[in-house]
């Protein structure tokens, strides 16, 4: 997974607000991430230019020196860290700017942490090979060139949304994933809204009773106000 | 120039006024005077002319040979201001009167037997002069009559002066009742603009008093009042959406903080602490969710959404915006019955508008009992296509249905929040159809329940390419 030498993955998070540098760091650390804070856009533009990371966090909003600019330099000086940004900004300019500008990826404050740690797993990954035909959790099996998918030695009969939620699960198994991820990522939906919601519960409930119904072991769990996770060892 | 167009319209009014009275007062007077004068001249030179018929029968050829006027002196026909001169025919004067000034020679070539008359100066005066050739005692000569001009000058200057001194008075006098009268008229303006001043955000419940309502100003007064009415009203609205959206805000807020005051003070175990931690994200994500829609209700007040409209074919929008949630009306037992043709064009921003779809059909969803059917239906009409999304609902009281658009507006506030909704989907559904051109109402249903109706102008049948396109979209997002 990482490209250090020590085999730990490095993660710059350069954000102002001491209480959300916070957040992100534990989340990254419960992860076994090696998390280094910059308090301000100097301080993280200096250490992104002098010190090796695997990832770079990067707030648009910062005091001293602005993100874009941030990136843009590092981009300049061919600095190819992958950079997620986040920027509190609701107007897609900011965005696109910062995907022009060389940003791998973007979070729009207030985000869920699954979904962080979803899109730094996802940054992480890139460039390796994630062709899977088969995907496991306990006695749970999907065959994805078939797409079918079996239980404990029983074929589960599943709609096509349904199995392509079963995928998404299995893909994040043992990782949180939230309602936003799965609207964007198995629904399509550019934007989450209500309706969308209930949809999704909806769906996540009567998936829930087909895979898990007829055997002792749960492995979907719903995490209340979170999202789902769906894990072995739990009953 | 400035201080011109500062001037206020009364003096504006009164200026324009007497300056076009002044010129045509000038032209009248012009025309008036030449007139005269032609007339004047005219009487002047038949006078003249029978100065000369008198002379002419006077003359007669002296024993010398020269001929010269005799006999009758009659009617003073030499009096001071006349004279009377015969030349003969090769240019000798033969005879002149004695009043008769010192007149340029006749030349006697020159004169033929037509009269011809003439202005000249002589001694400080202008005399008419009439010359023609005549005949007397066999002979040919010149016959010249002449009359001073004095008199008759005198009468036309007499006339100038009347004219000249009259003219800039009738144009003072003009212009000083058109000063009156344009500030009588213009007075309730004054009057208007005063009464509307005094109507400000806090007294926007007044109104002007509109005399008659049949004169300009009538007219006027009832535009402005017009105007403050939807000034009124949209102030009342933003002062209710100010509440509403703070009475929103805290709630999710208040629920939080309470949680969590509970949860410290009472939760002994893990379970319970992690269930007060996921109660209050709920409510987090709930305060997220309110605060991106309302941030996009402003974005759409302000006009700084950016659509990109294409070709849409609502039928088939329509089927897939239900098939996306049908799995909600499955979970209630209810079916939706779903009558769309295919190929039924409008130009529209794809996802917006499915939003308002989405928004519509959820709606009805919610508001329907367990059981129920719900009838989307989709059908061109004249310039338009219409979707009626109508529900089994308890329906729409004919004094809500004006507000049941309106951000945060709810029939019935407690039942509405256990169903989820953010009391801003309907108040979306509207931003998203208007902005595509489109128009939202609801009604009565066929039988019972409420019908939102969703209409959009009819658009022209795109390329087939464009179709194809659109279709395999649709097929890959609709599963």
């Amino acid at each position: 997974m990482a490209s250090n030498i020590s085999g730990v993955v490095r993660v710059l998070v350069v954000e102002d607000e001491r209480k959300l540098a916070q957040v992100i760091s534990s989340a990254l650390q419960a992860e076994h991430y090696d998390v280094v804070v910059s308090p301000t856009g100097e301080d993280g533009f200096f250490r992104a230019n002098a010190e090796v990371f695997d990832l770079v966090l990067l707030d648009l909003m910062l005091p001293g020196r602005n993100g874009l600019e941030i990136l843009q330099t590092l981009r300049q000086r061919r600095i190819e860290t992958p950079v997620l940004i986040l920027t509190a900004r609701d107007g897609i300019d900011d965005r696109v700017l910062g995907l022009d500008l060389g940003a791998d990826d973007y979070l729009v404050k207030p985000f869920a942490l699954p979904e962080l740690l979803a899109r730094v797993r996802a940054l992480l990954r890139r460039g390796r090979p994630s062709d899977v035909f088969r995907l496991k959790a306990a006695d749970l099996e999907l065959d994805l060139v078939a797409r079918r998918a079996v239980r404990g030695g029983r074929l589960l009969d599943l709609t096509a949304r349904e199995f392509e939620l079963l995928e998404y699960l299995l893909r994040h198994q043992g990782h949180l994933v939230s309602r936003e991820m799965l609207a964007r990522d198995v629904w399509k939906e550019p934007r989450r809204a209500t309706p969308l919601d209930n949809v999704i519960d909806v769906q996540m409930t009567r998936l829930r009773k087909k895979v898990d119904v007829d055997s002792a072991e749960r492995l979907i769990h719903t995490l209340r106000g979170v999202g789902f996770i769906l894990k072995e060892g739990e009953s | 120039m400035t201080r011109w167009s500062n001037a206020s319209i009364r003096v504006r009014l009164t200026s324009w006024y007497s300056l076009v009275l002044a010129l045509m007062l000038v032209v009248y007077a012009t025309a008036t005077f030449l007139a005269v004068r032609h007339e004047f001249y005219e009487q002047f030179d038949d006078q003249l002319h029978d100065d000369f018929e008198t002379a002419e029968g006077r003359l007669m050829a002296a024993a010398d040979g020269r001929v010269v006027p005799v006999g009758d002196r009659h009617h003073d026909p030499d009096a001071e201001d006349r004279g009377t001169e015969v030349w003969s025919a090769n240019g000798e004067l033969t005879y002149r009167s004695d009043s008769t000034p010192t007149l340029p020679p006749i030349v006697p070539a020159a004169a033929t037997d037509t009269y011809r008359y003439e202005s000249v100066e002589a001694g400080g005066h202008r005399w008419r002069t009439l010359t023609a050739v005549t005949m007397a005692g066999g002979r040919s000569v010149v016959l010249r009559v002449s009359r001073s001009e004095d008199h008759l000058r005198t009468q036309l200057w007499e006339i100038v002066v009347v004219l000249v001194l009259g003219l800039p008075l009738i144009v003072a006098l003009a212009g000083v009742g058109g000063y009156v009268l344009a500030r009588r008229a213009l007075t309730p303006i004054d009057h208007l603009a005063s009464a509307a001043r005094r109507i400000t955000a806090d007294r926007l419940h007044e109104r002007l008093s509109v005399p008659n309502q049949h004169d300009e100003i009538g007219r006027l007064a009832a535009v402005i009042n017009e105007t403050f009415g939807r000034l009124e009203a949209s102030f009342d609205q933003l002062r209710r959406f100010t509440a509403d959206a703070s009475h929103e805000l805290r709630t999710p807020l208040a629920v939080i903080r309470g949680t969590g005051e509970v949860a410290l003070s009472d939760a002994r175990t893990v379970a319970e602490f992690k269930d007060a931690v996921g109660s209050m994200l709920e409510d987090v994500d709930r305060l997220t969710h309110l605060v991106d829609t309302l941030l996009r209700l402003s974005h759409g007040d302000a006009g700084t959404v950016r659509l990109s409209p294409g070709t849409v074919d609502l039928g088939e929008l329509a089927r897939e915006v239900v098939g996306s949630l049908a799995i909600l009306a499955e979970d209630r037992s209810q079916q939706i019955a779903v009558d769309a043709p295919d190929r039924v064009f409008v130009t529209a921003d794809r996802l917006v508008l499915r939003e308002a779809i989405t928004n519509v059909v959820d709606n009805a969803i919610k508001y329907s009992s367990h059981g129920a059917t719900i009838k989307v239906r989709v059908a061109p009409e004249k310039q338009e296509v219409v979707l009626t999304v109508a529900d089994e609902g308890p329906g729409i009281p004919a004094e809500h249905r004006e507000r049941i658009f309106d951000r945060f507006f709810r029939i019935d506030e407690a039942r509405s929040r256990d169903r989820g909704g953010t009391g801003l989907g309907l108040a979306i559904a509207k931003w998203a159809v208007e902005v595509n051109g489109g128009h939202i109402s609801v009604s009565d249903g066929p039988t019972h329940g409420s019908m939102f109706r969703i209409s959009m102008p009819t658009t022209q049948q795109p390329s087939a390419t464009h179709v194809e396109g659109q279709a395999s979209q649709a097929m890959g997002r609709h599963t």
